[in-house]
């Protein structure tokens, strides 16, 4: 009976412990953006994962490490803002116009052809703010394609690794 | 009245710029640590500049399937952005000899993160951003018109780095450092406004844009050989951007320090290539200097100018709230009609008021109508019949701040009465134009129909309360004011006075000289040459006695007068007496340490200081000259002087005798016999002290001129400058 209950509470442990470390599957992809030649302070860039019902989900990347200018991204900020996720290994410097920059951003795979979207929202000091600079469904063809930007970035590019 | 505007404009910036300057710098010493952190971060991997780009290129793509990009940062720190080939992004230092991991890049602590927001915005952003660049370029007008001031001070653009006289604390150092931290100040403001500006769009850096053919390259020869990346090394890289993809039309961006280049991938042939402008060139040394990147070197010294800013800020605010305590007058009690003396009063920093203000406060306690002011409001006075200026002289022989119209007041403004006048100055023996201020206004006063002279000008060295005393008693036996000089209150603060005790005292010799050896009852740090200062009840009335240290007693030699206060209150103390006193340092009259060589000149109990001096082991060279009246004179001191030639602290003794024989030898006679020590002492940059009366000291120097500018065909001035010539002297 004792070696039972030790048993069961181990199966019961290792079930915890397993499904805390299980990680889904997802896959590194490595993104582009390219900005178009404004003039001004560098861009600070939001790059977050949408689910179907349009709300946020997760922050993949941020472009720009000074948090101080974090509320200029006004509706990621509303998200990240409240549930202050740890970023610091998700961000990197400030792009000005002209300028592009490469960062990798790890997308688990079950989001792909279910609905999920990826944005880019651009905000520039003392200038416009896009909340949609960027944004598509996550398809498996999408996910290897250049999109063209609306506002501070003139395109991106998405490519699996 | 130039100096004043640029003084008014320095203190006037300091009062406006204070708070963001002091926060600026107290972040920035914090700041300063940061570039020192990060140099000694285990990342460097030497020989980087034996390293070209194509190696490190071919090295990573060895290890990982997938690099992003390579980055070389100030440090010359290698990082690199990869994919591993189990798919894991990796992100950090390498080692560029062989691809691997260093580590990652450790986090900027939340210590700088916050600091250097204040320091850039005070947490205020735009707004901040603004406020810290006025503060930076108001820091650099504050440097600029200090320059000025020190300048002008100096008496010359090529003196700038002579010497300065040592008045007070505060002034001194604000000099001194003031003069060494004026490029690390001019720089560190400098470049922040700059960065300031960068940031506010006052000035653009504008990039030319890239432009590809891919028509043309689409058919490129491989031709390694002539490859950037073969001729790069990677010190001069700062970032290579890998191709997006193998996509023809992905190519390398390689950014180096000054300009930026498309790389084919395959062919290794320049697409196309930018100069970075020069506004990037300046903005990229902007940034190094201010902050200090990359060179531990720079970023003390950085560290140590903003420690002297904040050490400028106190001493500043010290001499301006110090010279504001004493540029104000008592209250006037009766009006400048209806006093008999008028007192005015020439001061630059307002060192002299205080004295003015005792004297006003005395003869005003025995019921004279006195008048006091300053020079500049020199007017009619109706019932006066004394007049005394005491005034101070400004830089070379200029009249102090408070003083610059009175010459030309003084024959405009015409008087009723005669007035009898005197004039004091105050000075420092250290400048060249000692007083000659106040000679300028005594000569004035002598020509002028309305004023006679009650006594000859009268000069003051450092403020010394002593002399001012002597003037006054001399002033008041002429005019009879019956003033009181011991009730002349000069000094502010407390004398902390010492006990002593009296361990020996000799007979009076030949000429009424003793020697007095005292004890400190506590422990005493002080020094042969520095000064024993006592007040006699009697008639409470400073004397100083320069302090011969021996066996760590004061020694003083005497001299005892017929009716002498002091040398009487001496004379008559028992051994084991108790007596009140103070020492005064007198570090110019102390043995400079770096000199090897000395000559001591002294007469009669002028030897006082030197008892000590030649008792010392260091230096190694001494000379003592005395002179004295007979050989019963020299007695006193021979046991002294015995035992150091023995001991051989003491190299030779040379003495002349006045009374001894018909010619009658003083020490300067001997002097001149001397000349080849002396040339010798000089020429090594040894050094001649000089203790005794003012007359032997003249011609002691008389002496001494003529044998530099025979034997070393230069003035004595050359070495007085040199502080080769020490003087003490009454």
């Amino acid at each position: 009976m004792k070696n039972f209950k030790l048993i069961f509470s181990l199966a019961v442990l290792s079930l915890v412990m397993f499904s805390f470390s299980k990680i889904a599957p997802s896959t590194k992809y490595k993104c582009m953006v390219q900005m178009t030649n404004y003039t001004g302070e560098g861009a600070y860039i939001a790059i977050s994962l949408i689910n179907p019902e349009g709300e946020y989900e997760k922050t993949l990347y941020v472009q720009g490490d000074d948090e101080e200018w974090y509320h200029d991204i006004t509706q990621w900020w509303k998200f990240q803002g409240k549930v202050r996720t740890n970023i610091d290994a998700l961000t990197g410097a400030t792009i000005s116009g002209g300028e592009r920059a490469i960062s990798v951003i790890e997308i688990e795979d079950s989001k792909i052809d279910s609905g999920y979207s990826i944005r880019f929202e651009t905000a520039v000091e003392d200038q416009e703010y896009y909340t949609k600079d960027v944004e598509f469904l996550l398809t498996s063809e999408s996910v290897k394609s250049k999109k063209e930007g609306t506002g501070f970035i003139r395109y991106i590019r998405l490519m699996p690794n | 009245m130039i100096i004043s505007i640029w003084r008014y404009s320095h203190l006037a910036l300091a009062i406006t710029s204070f708070v963001f300057v002091f926060l600026a710098t107290v972040t920035g010493i914090v700041l300063a640590f940061q570039p020192i952190s990060e140099q000694i971060q285990p990342f460097k991997i030497d020989g980087i500049e034996h390293l070209n780009v194509e190696q490190t290129v071919a090295t990573f793509k060895k290890q990982y399937p997938e690099i992003i990009t390579i980055e070389v940062d100030a440090n010359q720190f290698v990082s690199a952005s990869v994919i591993t080939k189990d798919g894991k992004s990796l992100n950090g230092y390498f080692n560029p000899k062989n691809a691997s991991f260093l580590g990652e890049k450790p986090e900027v602590s939340n210590l700088f993160k916050f600091t250097t927001n204040l320091h850039r915005s005070l947490f205020l952003k735009g707004v901040g951003r603004f406020f810290v660049g006025l503060g930076s370029f108001l820091l650099f007008l504050i440097a600029v018109t200090g320059s000025i001031l020190i300048i002008k001070r100096q008496s010359g653009i090529k003196k700038f780095f002579a010497k300065v006289v040592n008045e007070d604390f505060a002034q001194y150092w604000h000099v001194i450092l003031g003069r060494l931290s004026l490029i690390p100040i001019l720089i560190i403001t400098l470049t922040g406004v700059y960065l300031s500006l960068l940031k506010f769009d006052v000035i653009e850096e504008k990039k030319e844009k890239h432009t590809i053919d891919f028509q043309t390259t689409a058919e490129v020869e491989i031709k390694p050989e002539t490859s950037v990346f073969k001729t790069t090394t990677l010190d001069h890289v700062e970032t290579l951007e890998f191709p997006f993809s193998t996509d023809e039309e992905d190519y390398f961006t390689l950014k180096l320090k000054n300009k930026e280049l498309l790389v084919h991938q395959y062919s290794g042939q320049v697409l196309s290539e930018v100069k970075n402008p020069i506004v990037t060139f300046l903005s990229n040394w902007s940034l190094v200097l201010h902050t200090g990147k990359g060179s531990i070197l720079w970023s003390i010294i950085l560290l140590i100018a903003c420690i002297n800013i904040l050490f400028f800020i106190y001493s500043g605010f010290k001499m301006t709230i110090d010279r504001r305590k004493k540029t104000v007058f008592p209250k006037n009690k009766f009006t400048k009609d209806n006093a008999d003396i008028v007192i005015l009063v020439g001061s630059e920093t307002g060192s002299t008021y205080h004295l003015a203000t005792a004297f006003f406060k005395a003869l005003l306690d025995k019921g004279n109508r006195v008048f006091i002011s300053d020079l500049n409001s020199y007017t009619s006075y109706k019932s006066a019949s004394q007049l005394i200026v005491l005034t101070s002289t400004y830089g070379e022989g200029e009249a102090p701040i408070n003083a610059k119209k009175f010459l030309t007041l003084l024959n405009t403004v015409k008087q009723e009465r005669l007035i009898h006048y005197a004039v004091v100055g105050f000075g420092s023996l250290q400048y060249p134009e000692y007083c000659k201020y106040a000679q300028l206004v005594d000569a004035n006063l002598q020509v002028h129909k309305q004023f006679q002279p009650n006594m000859e000008l009268f000069k003051i060295h450092n403020q010394s309360e002593t002399e001012f005393k002597n003037w006054a008693t001399k002033w008041n036996n002429i005019v009879a004011s019956g003033l009181d000089i011991a009730n002349l209150k000069v000094s502010n603060k407390p004398r902390k006075e010492q006990l002593f005790t009296v361990v020996n005292k000799t007979e009076t010799n030949i000429d009424n000289t003793f020697l007095i050896t005292l004890k400190p009852n506590k422990k005493l740090k002080f020094k042969s040459g520095d000064l024993l200062s006592v007040i006699p009840k009697k008639d409470k009335i400073e004397r100083l006695y320069s302090i011969g240290k021996i066996d760590g007693n004061i020694v003083i030699s005497v001299k005892k007068h017929e009716f002498g206060v002091c040398s009487n209150y001496f004379y008559n103390l028992k051994k084991n007496a108790q007596i009140k006193a103070v020492i005064n340092k007198n570090s110019n009259f102390n043995v400079p340490k770096k000199a090897q060589s000395f000559i001591f000149i002294s007469n009669g109990t002028g030897i006082g200081p030197f008892l000590g001096m030649i008792q010392q082991y260091k230096p190694i060279t001494k000379h003592l000259f005395w002179g004295g009246r007979t050989q019963q004179s020299l007695k006193l001191y021979k046991n002294t002087i015995d035992s150091s030639l023995k001991n051989n602290t003491l190299t030779s003794f040379n003495v002349a005798l006045s009374q001894e024989t018909s010619d009658k030898v003083y020490v300067q006679d001997i002097l001149e016999k001397q000349y080849t020590i002396i040339a010798d002492v000089l020429n090594t940059k040894g050094v001649i002290m000089i203790c005794g009366s003012i007359a032997m000291q003249n011609q002691v120097l008389e002496v001494l001129n003529k044998i530099t500018t025979e034997k070393l065909q230069q003035p004595l001035s050359v070495f007085e400058q040199n502080k080769q010539i020490l003087t003490d002297c009454y």
